[in-house]
């Protein structure tokens, strides 16, 4: 706030500061607030948990003694802690095979959702619905339940949905020459329809809003050339909405990443309420730096195959 | 010329006769082109239908089962026979739950705490945004950075120092934030509240999305930029102020793991209904350990499911439209 008063104090004072020495110290006024709220909640605590990670932390009446350990906490966390390593590649084995069934799914509901038929605006709210329940402990308590009567996960679902089901149709189609490795992989994915179709909301919404920018024009040129649907598809609705599917694939992998309900995240916290701060800290940054390197990599491929329409 | 017998032909043959005649006009290539588009625009429908339906129910199913569950008594829960349709029908659980949760006061503290942090958050994330999306500074690439860092770091990473943070605000021994309103109101006044970052990301591109021009015109008339801000922007962005706020109630209403953390004594319905189970021994016998079995204990606890979303739902119902055609708007898009 002072800078933006003294911006306009010296803007009248003195004409000779240049329009856009003027113009950025108001940016700087805009931004300060956020400033200075970013500081004291994020920067600061981010730092110190940076430190916590290579300390000893006791917590004695509300106050923290840190004692420096180096990089104990880190190699506690990968030789000393077995788990920890198992849930972590659980994790990122589930966060890759998720991840662009997620997209694929979201993006195939968002193409069917953009078409004209009766009842789409019900559809729609259907389909949104995940949005505003998923993320709370709602969600929670409706997993929990599928699990506390009995029947491992999908509890009542695998008497309509899952595995027999899936079996059984294969056998009825006369297909038993599949392999196991198949058969396993249909298996999880009837399995888990639940959780993609639950943790795809945003995705469906984001898709639906690329599908709609997309200029009747293009359509039309695709009318008139015949192309067929399956052609529309790939040479105009992809290239179009490429960009999203990075946006998509970034959010899908931090939203399953910073789930309380993942594994990983659930041992952190585990750790911090009996008190280890230090090794929860040290934890939470190994997982944080995997994080970020899933997300660059990720990037640095996508951004390949991405179509922009301007720059 | 071509047009005038086009017409005649139209007044005097059916449309049917009319189709044959256009028919036979096409190439081979374009002729196979139109029957097979006929054919798949008769079966598409029908599996479209069944894909919306059958995603559709797994969706719902929840839901029915919340209600199926809330209103029937516990002992059908036992009774093989009843899976959708409760054989007997009480509203005992219902009011056994709203007393366990405390309901109506927990939704007065939820709605105060919700609409309060939202709509602060929202014009803290807007006026970050634009400072962000229309002025040039040094630096700006790494304060960017750091809004996206926000948007990347989960809040477990931070959650322990952020509690010694305000448990000594400001490096003061004597004041002391824990378990106040302040800890949700004033991370959200300065733009770092739930999701504070992926708000100032929309604001961004919302505001870069709007053409100078009409700033420009402000400014010309002597506007500052605060005053060029709220009189010209602000009006401009409405759509996307109603849309991020809508989002950012239902995020902060979904909200537990920051509020656990910081609150002991304040309740919001999120973390009522993640401990409802003691809740529940406590208000039915009068004793936090005993447990009930569990089988049992879903009827309450869908009930509390049900009781917790359906302000939001209603929420939802109504302004639906704002939800899913405000994202369009708002420029996240671009």
């Amino acid at each position: 706030m002072s800078e933006k008063v003294k911006a306009k104090a010296s803007g009248t004072k003195r004409s000779r500061l240049s329009y856009e020495r003027r113009k950025a110290l108001y940016g700087y006024g805009f931004i300060s607030l956020w400033l200075i709220g970013t500081i004291i909640f994020f920067l600061i605590p981010l730092g110190k948990s940076l430190w916590y990670s290579f300390n000893n932390v006791t917590i004695t009446t509300g106050k923290s003694n840190t004692e420096w350990l180096g990089l104990k906490n880190y190699k506690d966390a990968f030789l000393n802690d077995k788990e920890f390593s198992e849930d972590l590649r659980l994790t990122l084995i589930e966060t890759l095979w998720k991840t662009p069934l997620i997209i694929i799914f979201s993006l195939f509901i968002a193409v069917i959702l953009n078409q004209k038929f009766r009842g789409r605006a019900l559809a729609r709210a259907v389909f949104f619905l995940p949005v505003i329940i998923a993320t709370g402990p709602v969600l929670k308590i409706i997993n929990g339940d599928m699990g506390s009567t009995e029947n491992t996960k999908a509890a009542q679902f695998s008497t309509m949905f899952s595995t027999d089901l899936v079996g059984e149709l294969l056998q009825f189609l006369g297909i038993y020459g599949i392999s196991d490795k198949m058969g396993l992989m249909i298996q999880t994915v009837a399995d888990n329809i639940f959780g993609i179709v639950w943790s795809s909301g945003i995705q469906i919404l984001l898709f639906l809003a690329a599908l709609q920018n997309i200029p009747s024009s293009a359509r039309e040129a695709a009318q008139m050339e015949g192309a067929t649907a399956w052609e529309y598809f790939w040479k105009i609705t992809f290239p179009y909405v490429s960009p999203f599917i990075l946006a998509n694939i970034i959010f899908t992998v931090i939203d399953t990443f910073t789930n309380p309900m993942n594994i990983v995240m659930g041992r952190i916290l585990s750790l911090k309420s009996s008190w280890e701060f230090g090794l929860a800290s040290a934890m939470a940054w190994i997982y944080f730096g995997i994080v970020l390197a899933a997300i660059g990599i990720i990037t640095f491929i996508v951004n390949k195959f991405i179509y922009y329409e301007v720059e | 010329m071509s047009e005038k017998t086009a017409m005649a032909d139209k007044n005097k043959l059916s449309s049917r006769q009319l189709k044959k005649l256009r028919m036979e006009n096409m190439t081979r290539e374009e002729r196979s082109y139109v029957k097979r588009k006929a054919l798949v625009d008769k079966i598409w429908p029908f599996f479209r239908f069944v894909i919306i339906f059958g995603l559709g129910f797994v969706i719902l199913y929840p839901l029915l089962y919340m209600i199926s569950c809330a209103f029937r008594d516990k002992m059908d829960m036992n009774d093989p026979t009843v899976m959708w349709v409760p054989r007997h029908y009480t509203l005992d659980i219902m009011k056994e739950t709203i007393q366990a949760m405390d309901f109506w006061n927990t939704l007065k503290n939820t709605l105060l705490l919700n609409i309060g942090c939202s709509f602060v958050q929202v014009v803290s994330c807007a006026v970050t945004g634009y400072g962000f999306a229309r002025f040039n500074f040094k630096g700006k690439k790494i304060l960017f950075g750091i809004v996206i860092m926000m948007i990347l770091v989960p809040t477990q990473v931070i959650s322990l120092p952020l509690y010694m943070q305000f448990r000594h605000f400001l490096g003061s021994e004597k004041i002391n934030l824990i378990d106040t309103m302040w800890t949700m109101y004033l991370p959200a006044m300065t733009a770092n509240g739930i999701r504070g970052g992926l708000m100032i990301l929309i604001f961004r591109q919302f505001f870069r999305g709007l053409p100078r021009e009409i700033e420009d015109a402000a400014y010309i008339d002597g506007c500052g930029p605060f005053r060029t801000f709220v009189m010209v922007m602000v009006p401009n962005a409405a759509s996307a102020f109603l849309t991020v706020f809508l989002f950012s109630v239902v995020w902060y209403w979904n909200d537990y793991y920051v509020s656990t953390t910081f609150f002991t004594n304040t309740n919001t319905i999120a973390t009522v209904l993640s401990d409802l189970d003691i809740r529940l021994s406590k208000a039915l016998f009068n004793d936090a350990t005993i447990k009930i079995n569990p089988r049992e204990q879903i009827v309450w606890k869908q009930a509390g499911c049900l009781l917790s979303i359906t302000p939001i739902l209603v929420l939802y119902a109504c302004l639906q439209k704002y939800f899913t055609e405000g994202i369009e708007r708002s420029g996240i898009v671009s």
